[in-house]
């Protein structure tokens, strides 16, 4: 039996139901018991930036749900995996060691590579970010990762957008339009077919790039899934290319799970909305 | 007397040990906003880093920032790149995390920069985990 470990993976990629899934298959191929927590009962408290008190007790909340777990913790988020080694930890003693998915996958690369058996024939950027990358090398990790995957090129232009992710322009749109724009133009001057995400929040607002006609966008999780023959669907680009259908392929059981006015009033707006670029 | 430990009581005695080391460690030399990424989307008008760094301290001091200052704080994305930057080992990225902190109000001071609070931040969260996860998963993972 492989090593026990806890796959933290935050709050916003709920809305990526498909990476969560294919994680917990990938970490389990590689040999790690992998069990998944996560949504706001684990938060990192990183949101709270307005309220102190708040995100103290929110991380020593999970620093102690964390630590009552017994094993290693994997981060799938960046925003948490950084938060917990600057703040969390100073608020409530850690009794566990961390991971960030990224280096768990890349330090089990010879035993991903057999089960990438699935040709994806696709020339990609990535998009990278600095900032996170200090922490964790995920700018050269990523693209090593992705190059075990027949049939796939990494094109690199050198560009790393500012920001340690693209939610961090939230409230900023000029600022995240250039970051758009500089994007999609190195890649296409590189001739990529396609703009690789290494975080969820990247591949949220980016997605919308590939609704709107400007190109395909993938994150680098979905890439591997797609190789190893999983069989998760995209549903959140699916719903974002086509948000006037998205209700309906959501279908009326799961709509009323969350509430026709919640759904029209806080989820509708998001999946319509598109990246702006620069002429 | 109450022994209850005070909610985040040890998050706040860890920022305040790091604001008393960053204010006693920053020459103000402002080669951290030099190098910023960022800085040319501050709606303050441009400056040089040596005006816009006292004003960050100051915030940090729990005094008033000036425009300048609030204007660089408000538009910091944890890039990083000022953390190379600096010849004291400041680590200006925490200096700029503790003055957003600071300025949105969050360490208990008057309020000096505005950010959009989205009231529906975890409950859209829960409402996608409802339409991508089964109710078992719901249950254990949540």
């Amino acid at each position: 039996m492989g090593e026990r470990v806890t796959f933290w993976y935050g709050c916003n990629v709920l809305r990526h139901g498909d990476i969560i899934h294919a994680c917990l298959d990938i970490l389990r191929a590689i040999g790690f018991e992998a069990s998944p927590v996560g949504g706001p009962d684990y938060c990192c408290g990183t949101v709270k930036d307005a309220n102190q008190t708040t995100a103290g007790g929110m991380a020593t909340r999970t620093v102690g749900k964390l630590n009552d777990r017994g094993a290693r913790v994997v981060a799938w988020c960046p925003s948490c995996h950084s938060h917990m080694h600057v703040f969390m930890d100073k608020a409530h003693d850690r009794h566990f060691d961390m991971s960030y998915m990224v280096e768990l996958v890349h330090a089990n690369r010879d035993k991903l590579a057999p089960l990438l058996k699935n040709r994806v024939p696709m020339r990609v950027m990535l998009h990278k970010h600095v900032g996170f990358n200090e922490l964790v090398p995920v700018n050269r990790m990523v693209p090593e990762i992705l190059s075990l995957i027949p049939g796939v090129e990494v094109v690199d232009a050198g560009y790393a957008a500012p920001g340690y992710m693209c939610a961090s322009f939230a409230g900023m749109p000029a600022a995240l339009q250039d970051m758009h724009t500089d994007t999609v133009r190195a890649a296409k001057a590189l001739g990529a077919e396609a703009l690789v995400t290494t975080f969820h929040q990247c591949f949220r607002e980016m997605v919308g790039l590939e609704a709107a006609g400007v190109m395909p966008v993938h994150n680098y999780i979905q890439l591997i899934a797609q190789s190893m023959g999983l069989p998760y669907e995209d549903e959140y680009k699916a719903w974002k290319r086509a948000p006037d259908e998205a209700m309906a392929m959501i279908g009326p059981e799961r709509i009323a799970k969350v509430g026709v006015e919640f759904y029209e009033r806080a989820i509708l707006p998001e999946l319509k909305k598109r990246p702006t670029l620069s002429k | 007397m109450s022994t209850r430990p005070v909610i985040g009581q040890r998050l706040k005695e860890f920022q305040q040990s790091e604001i008393d080391r960053i204010l006693g460690a920053c020459t103000k030399c402002g080669k951290c906003f030099e190098v910023c990424p960022m800085a040319r989307y501050s709606k303050a008008p441009p400056t040089d880093g040596k005006a816009v760094v006292p004003g960050v301290l100051a915030v940090l001091r729990g005094e008033q920032g000036t425009p300048e200052a609030l204007g660089w704080i408000a538009v910091c994305t944890r890039s990083g790149s000022c953390v190379p930057a600096c010849p004291e080992n400041v680590d200006p990225k925490m200096m700029m995390r503790l003055a957003r902190m600071t300025a949105l109000g969050g360490r208990g001071q008057p309020k000096q920069i505005d950010m959009k609070e989205d009231r529906d931040y975890f409950d859209r969260v829960r409402a996608f985990a409802k339409l991508q996860l089964t109710d078992e998963e719901l249950k254990e993972w949540t």
